[in-house]
């Protein structure tokens, strides 16, 4: 055990000026979301509570992971102070995690730093990045749905969208009601980006304040929404997109496509009968399709649930599974799937993220692109001259 | 990083062009075939009419089928083997000429006598109605296009960086295949190229289709063209020309002084080795000049100026 006296000026750091090499530090932060769990230990097979989510001092958010928790007394909103916290790193940005080292005490919300959201600087949201906090944003809500979501055992209301400034377009979701609509232009002060699905997504909590703006300046939602196309090299180099257009060839397809299996409690694809989280499993037939969209600069991952792959490919999971109890051969539903997709023009707008695999959109919706043949071949003449 | 190589939209001019590959490193190394028109290609889209396919080998059943896709502006083999079950099914499949889109893997051999042999092995093949081969030769004449003018702004500002290029709006991949295409092929007739390229636009248009000779195709798909241009050689530096001229004074000497008019390769060399000029040296200079076309060796070890 340290002696407490050898150690008695660890700094209290701000999250935002948390790096990760540094040594164990103080912080003082609020508990914005957190969940628990139990992990197998691989060393000798025990199960080990765990706490972890999200803490924010008013200056940045950041992931933190607790091992063994005190059973009760954490809630959303709680302050904490914490003596000895590591700092790790996760795809390049700081991690806490509170150790047996780690002393950890209830604080008050009027110790948090003062940060007026309103003296925050405003930035543009393509600029913004997971755990920045501390900023204004100023934008034109573009579409807001509201959804029910369980989070651990609770059940909420989330209110997700788009809003776009004049440097891009960013996912936003609410776990309060501000009354968004789509149209208005918004001041977003004290809100945070958390990365989501590969893409950073503006989060609003219950400190989030909005005000409504008169802007017209801002981009209109058709304007976002109905964005022409762009080439898959530059969506590529930019690491993808909230709302991006793609127009392109079906070259080919990845796998897994066809007929799969999940997990009917996650949905999780069910592997030799397997869940990775609940286990053995009588998993759920379910139609895909990773297609491979290639527009001659790059290409992109289609990744297409049930719905619009039996649209494209004009065949139903029910007639996939009788083609596959008269042939079992699940090879030959991604073949005839193939066939009927391969040199197919199509013009895909979604979500699109990239990873070490290339980029990836999820398609909103796929519509056939039309060529003018007879345009084309003038356009193309008028460029070689005569 | 195990990115999916994208598909280049090529003519099969562009193809047989194509002389140049670059072997890629690492674990899992990719080759590209890389073009003299700006494409750095390992997976390739082409369209025309796919004549139907002949067994290669002698395995029975046969084990590789090879078939040859003709656009405007030429042909090319397309072949596909076992480890390409479905590509091998569907090319079987083509019992008379017919318009087809093929996606496949660029291989680019080199035979003893130095010709280059292009062919695509294919991963996907699709019969298509004319209305959509000519839509991918529409693709396909607007990027060769966008490639030739992204070649001639490298030309003409040789200093413009990736990045300015990039924001400008060229896809990346296009750039860096550019910039390879510039300096593997420092002397290819551009303009030609994209005057060939007004065969494909007239067929985009509706202008019918390349005449196939119906019936089985010829027994080999040969695509024959010119050894590759050799890199032109640098100017001989002052020392070299220094020996040059000592060499030639040399042969003149000896060639007056000798009985039939030769002069001798022994001789030549020990004398020239006298004068500070030897071993390599020597060789590589005699080499300079029999290739230049200056002095040459009609009889083995006997040498004159070239008439």
């Amino acid at each position: 055990m340290p002696d407490e006296a050898a150690a008695p000026t660890i700094p209290e750091v701000r999250l935002r000026d948390l790096r990760p090499s540094a040594g164990p530090v103080e912080i003082l932060a609020r508990v914005v979301a957190f969940q628990r769990r139990e992990v197998t230990l691989r060393s000798d097979g025990s199960r080990r509570p765990l706490l972890s989510g999200l803490l924010s001092d008013g200056t940045a958010t950041i992931r933190f992971t607790w091992w063994d928790p005190p059973a009760e007394g954490i809630e959303r909103g709680t302050v904490l102070r914490a003596v000895g916290v590591e700092i790790g790193e996760f795809r390049g940005r700081p991690e806490l995690s509170f150790t047996w080292r780690t002393r950890v005490a209830p604080a008050s919300p009027a110790e948090l730093p003062k940060v007026d959201t309103e003296e925050n600087p405003v930035r543009p949201v393509a600029e913004l990045r997971p755990s920045d906090e501390g900023f204004r944003a100023e934008v034109r809500v573009v579409r807001v749905a509201a959804r029910t979501v369980s989070v651990g055992e609770e059940r909420r209301v989330v209110h997700e969208g788009l809003v776009a400034d004049a440097s891009g377009t960013i996912a936003l979701s609410a776990w309060s009601d501000f009354g968004l609509k789509a149209g208005e232009a918004v001041r977003i002060a004290g809100g945070y980006v958390r990365g989501f699905r590969g893409r950073p997504q503006l989060v609003l909590d219950e400190r989030t304040t909005v005000v409504r703006l008169d802007r017209t300046d801002l981009p209109d939602p058709a304007q976002v929404l109905r964005a022409p196309p762009r080439s898959i090299a530059e969506v590529e180099d930019e690491g993808g997109g909230a709302a991006v257009a793609l127009d392109g060839m079906v070259v080919g397809l990845a796998p897994p496509s066809g007929v799969v299996y999940r997990c009917p409690t996650c949905r999780r694809p069910v592997s030799a009968g397997v869940c990775r989280l609940h286990g053995q499993v009588e998993g759920v037939a379910d139609l895909r399709a990773r297609i491979v969209l290639d527009d001659g600069t790059g290409s992109a991952t289609v990744a297409a649930g049930r719905e619009v792959t039996e649209r494209l490919w004009g065949v139903t999971l029910a007639e996939a599974l009788r083609r596959l109890k008269e042939q079992p051969d699940p090879t030959l539903i991604a073949e005839q799937m193939l066939e009927a997709l391969l040199g197919r023009r199509l013009r895909v707008r979604g979500p699109a993220s990239r990873d070490d695999f290339g980029l990836t959109i999820v398609p909103e919706s796929i519509d056939p692109v039309d060529v003018d043949l007879a345009a084309t071949a003038d356009e193309l003449a008028a460029r070689l001259g005569g | 990083m195990s990115l999916r190589e994208l598909a280049w939209r090529v003519t099969a001019r562009e193809l047989e062009s194509s002389l140049e590959e670059e072997k890629g490193g690492g674990e899992r190394p990719v080759a590209h075939v890389l073009s003299p028109f700006g494409a750095r290609m390992n997976r390739v889209l082409v369209a025309g009419t796919l004549a139907p396919a002949e067994p290669i080998g002698r395995d029975d059943p046969p084990t590789f089928w090879r078939s040859r896709l003709t656009d405007p502006t030429g042909a090319v083999a397309v072949t596909a083997g076992g480890f390409q079950p479905r590509a091998m099914a569907q090319l079987r499949a083509v019992p008379v000429p017919r318009p087809s889109i093929v996606v496949g893997k660029v291989h680019l051999y080199r035979g003893r006598d130095s010709v280059a042999y292009v062919s695509v092995r294919a991963e996907a093949v699709r019969a298509v109605a004319e209305g959509e081969e000519r839509a991918a030769l529409a693709d396909i004449a607007r990027q060769s296009l966008d490639r030739l003018d992204l070649l001639e702004r490298l030309e003409k500002e040789p200093a413009v960086t990736d990045e300015t290029l990039v924001r400008s709006g060229a896809p990346r991949p296009w750039v860096v295949a550019a910039r390879d295409a510039l300096r593997r092929y420092p002397n290819v007739d551009r303009a030609a190229f994209r005057r060939e390229l007004r065969s494909v636009v007239r067929r985009v248009a509706g202008d019918s289709g390349p005449v196939v000779s119906p019936g089985p195709p010829p027994p080999t798909v040969r695509v024959t063209r010119d050894p590759p241009p050799a890199p032109p050689r640098p100017a001989p530096t002052p020392a070299e020309r220094q020996d040059e001229s000592v060499f030639l004074d040399l042969v003149d000497e000896l060639a007056e002084n000798s009985v039939d008019g030769y002069a001798d390769l022994q001789d030549l060399l020990e004398r020239i080795a006298q004068r500070g000029v030897g071993g390599d040296r020597a060789e590589s200079t005699l080499n300079r000049l029999e290739e230049g076309g200056v002095i040459e060796e009609p009889i083995v070890g006997k040498l004159r100026r070239a008439s």
